[in-house]
């Protein structure tokens, strides 16, 4: 298996916190990781790291290199969008693109006209006469045509409107991603990533609280939905966590025996947001 | 290096206000002055009646005198460029690692396959050679334009303005000086740049505050310390910038060269070096044991900024 990051014993310290404790982690090629959780929880000290932004302790290898030794090397593989509105504001798109063509062996000019035309930025603006969705669509089309192999997303979407965030990961996932291309993604939004996702790594106190595959997820997880009546019986079967909605009980299952359950209620399959509750709020892994 | 060439064009674009249009300022500063001067001239009190009078004057003078004094005004024509430019480089110098920053776009230069050592020298490059070129250019332009208008007033007024001082003043010679002064100047001022560069990757805000600060504070201490013994010149900090500043191979003040008055180089409150304008007393400046000290605290100043800039984007 190639491993497109891989972590071991990764850890990051402030002067006073540990933001990152001691993490193995290995993401293969050609999937969408996401990771998620907290404010706080180290998503973003973890990102750094990989991203060589950052000192680090711990072995750390992306794409083969060391991120602390070879940022330069490594972003010619590697690109990452970090927050939206981090383009220079004096800068011109033309600009923009010219330098970028010049300093990235892996830009195509052609795709980024391409993908800005469907835009309403034009080559003479400069980045801040643009609107917030206008700079986001600017960077996205910048990275989408640039041919890396890592792509990192840290809150990609921050404060633009749900018509665009949805755009945004559609346009990832149709013209973008294929099978030798990695993405990672970190966010709040967790409902509006589920679906792409391909893993799912919880990171809660600079430790990873869950790491698994979707489909992992459907086949060790299950939601019960039941009426008062049975909530005692679901509750002796030792749900990882259990919350009330209008009037019934919803547990969520690990490794569950789904006959049992049956009888009890509904079963569905869990949303991530509610796994990610659950998971905070009580250890599911 | 088209990668470093693309950096360079970058901080260009940056910097255009300061690059370009602040020289094309100044040449405009010259030209309406120059203007004002030829249309107002009748209305002055002075020994000439008029411009015609004057010029009249102008070509009976002495050749040699009028050949040596259009050459020295040319040279300090430069000045003004110069102190402007010293001006430009320096804040230039002392935004170059902080702005990005604070608006926080240092997190696109750094997602380009580019490295932090490319990206400084780059910023370097752009304060020692791209600034004063483009200094430079617009200060030969002026000069040029403001030569061809006199000349044809010159003509106007019926005298011919090749002898009287076209054919004089040696431009090319003046123009090149001044191109090598520059860059003299820019190896000479190289541990300033290190330093404005290392607080500019330091600073948490107000990069000015933590440029001069610093150095004035550590002065004024060893001022006060140093007091009750030899107090001399060169002993202490301010005494080491004072010289520093003196022996600058930058052609800024002037002075009397024996009995003669004209430009020279850095001021000439020393006598460490020759402060005439020549290519060997900016070479000497190149070559002295002080530009060997001064190479050394630049090299110390920016590999601290280098350690600085790799570190820049933790918090």
């Amino acid at each position: 298996m190639n491993y497109v990051i891989e972590a071991r014993g990764l850890t990051k310290r402030y002067k006073r916190t540990i933001a990152v404790d001691n993490i193995d982690l290995q993401i293969p090629e050609g999937r969408i990781v996401g990771l998620i959780g907290p404010n706080g929880a180290g998503k973003t000290s973890a990102l750094k790291a990989i991203l060589g932004l950052a000192t680090y302790d711990g072995e750390l290898s992306v794409l083969g290199k060391s991120p602390a030794k070879d940022r330069a090397a490594l972003m010619e593989d590697v690109c990452f969008i970090a927050d939206v509105a981090v383009l220079p504001r004096w800068i011109r798109v033309w600009q923009l693109i010219e330098l970028t063509g010049n300093i990235h062996p892996k830009f195509s000019r052609e795709k980024c006209l391409q993908y800005l035309s469907t835009t309403k930025v034009t080559l003479d603006h400069r980045v801040k006469q643009l609107s917030k969705v206008m700079v986001a669509q600017l960077h996205l089309a910048i990275v989408m045509a640039i041919d890396v192999k890592l792509l990192v997303l840290d809150e990609p979407t921050l404060g633009l409107d749900i018509l665009y965030r949805k755009q945004f990961y559609t346009n990832l996932l149709n013209d973008y991603f294929d099978e030798q291309r990695t993405i990672v993604i970190t966010t709040h939004q967790v409902e509006e990533v589920e679906h792409i996702l391909s893993d799912l790594v919880f990171i809660q106190d600079g430790r990873i609280a869950l790491n698994c595959s979707m489909e992992d997820v459907q086949e060790r997880y299950i939601e019960l939905i039941c009426t008062p009546e049975y909530a005692g019986s679901a509750r002796q079967l030792q749900p990882l966590h259990e919350r009330e909605l209008f009037g019934r009980h919803i547990f969520l299952f690990k490794n569950a025996n789904r006959e049992q359950l049956r009888e009890l209620g509904e079963l569905h399959t869990p949303s991530v947001a509610d796994l990610f509750v659950a998971t905070m709020t009580g250890g599911a892994s | 290096m088209n990668r470093l060439m693309a950096l360079v064009k970058r901080e260009f674009w940056e910097n255009k206000g300061a690059f370009r249009t602040t020289p094309l300022v100044i040449g405009g500063i010259f030209l309406a002055a120059m203007l004002m001067f030829l249309i107002t001239f009748n209305h002055f009190d002075n020994e000439f009646q008029s411009l015609k009078e004057l010029l009249r004057f102008i070509a009976q003078s002495d050749v040699a005198l009028r050949d040596k004094i259009l050459y020295e005004v040319n040279l300090s024509m430069s000045v003004i460029f110069s102190m402007v430019l010293a001006f430009v480089v320096f804040f230039y110098l002392l935004g170059s690692l902080y702005d990005d920053r604070k608006d926080r776009s240092i997190l696109f230069w750094k997602s380009l396959p580019a490295s932090d050592t490319l990206t400084i020298g780059s910023k370097l490059l752009s304060a020692m050679f791209l600034a004063p070129l483009v200094f430079w250019v617009i200060y030969v332009l002026t000069h040029i334009v403001i030569m061809l208008l006199f000349s044809v007033v010159i003509m106007v007024l019926g005298e011919n303005p090749w002898t009287l001082v076209l054919s004089l003043g040696s431009p090319f010679k003046a123009w090149s000086l001044v191109l090598l002064s520059y860059f003299a100047q820019s190896f000479w001022a190289l541990p300033l740049y290190g330093w404005l560069m290392l607080v500019s990757a330091f600073a948490p805000r107000i990069p000015l505050l933590f440029a001069i600060l610093p150095p004035v504070v550590l002065g004024v201490l060893e001022l006060w310390f140093d007091f009750l013994k030899t107090f001399t010149l060169s002993d202490n900090l301010f005494g080491l910038i004072g010289h520093w500043f003196a022996n600058s191979p930058l052609i800024m003040s002037a002075d009397s060269h024996g009995d003669e008055f004209g430009v020279s180089l850095g001021a000439p409150l020393t006598s460490d070096f020759d402060h005439q304008v020549t290519v060997a007393n900016m070479f000497d400046r190149l070559f002295s044991s002080d530009m060997l000290i001064n190479l050394v605290i630049a090299a110390i100043f920016l590999a601290g900024t280098l350690w600085l800039r790799r570190r820049a984007t933790e918090s």
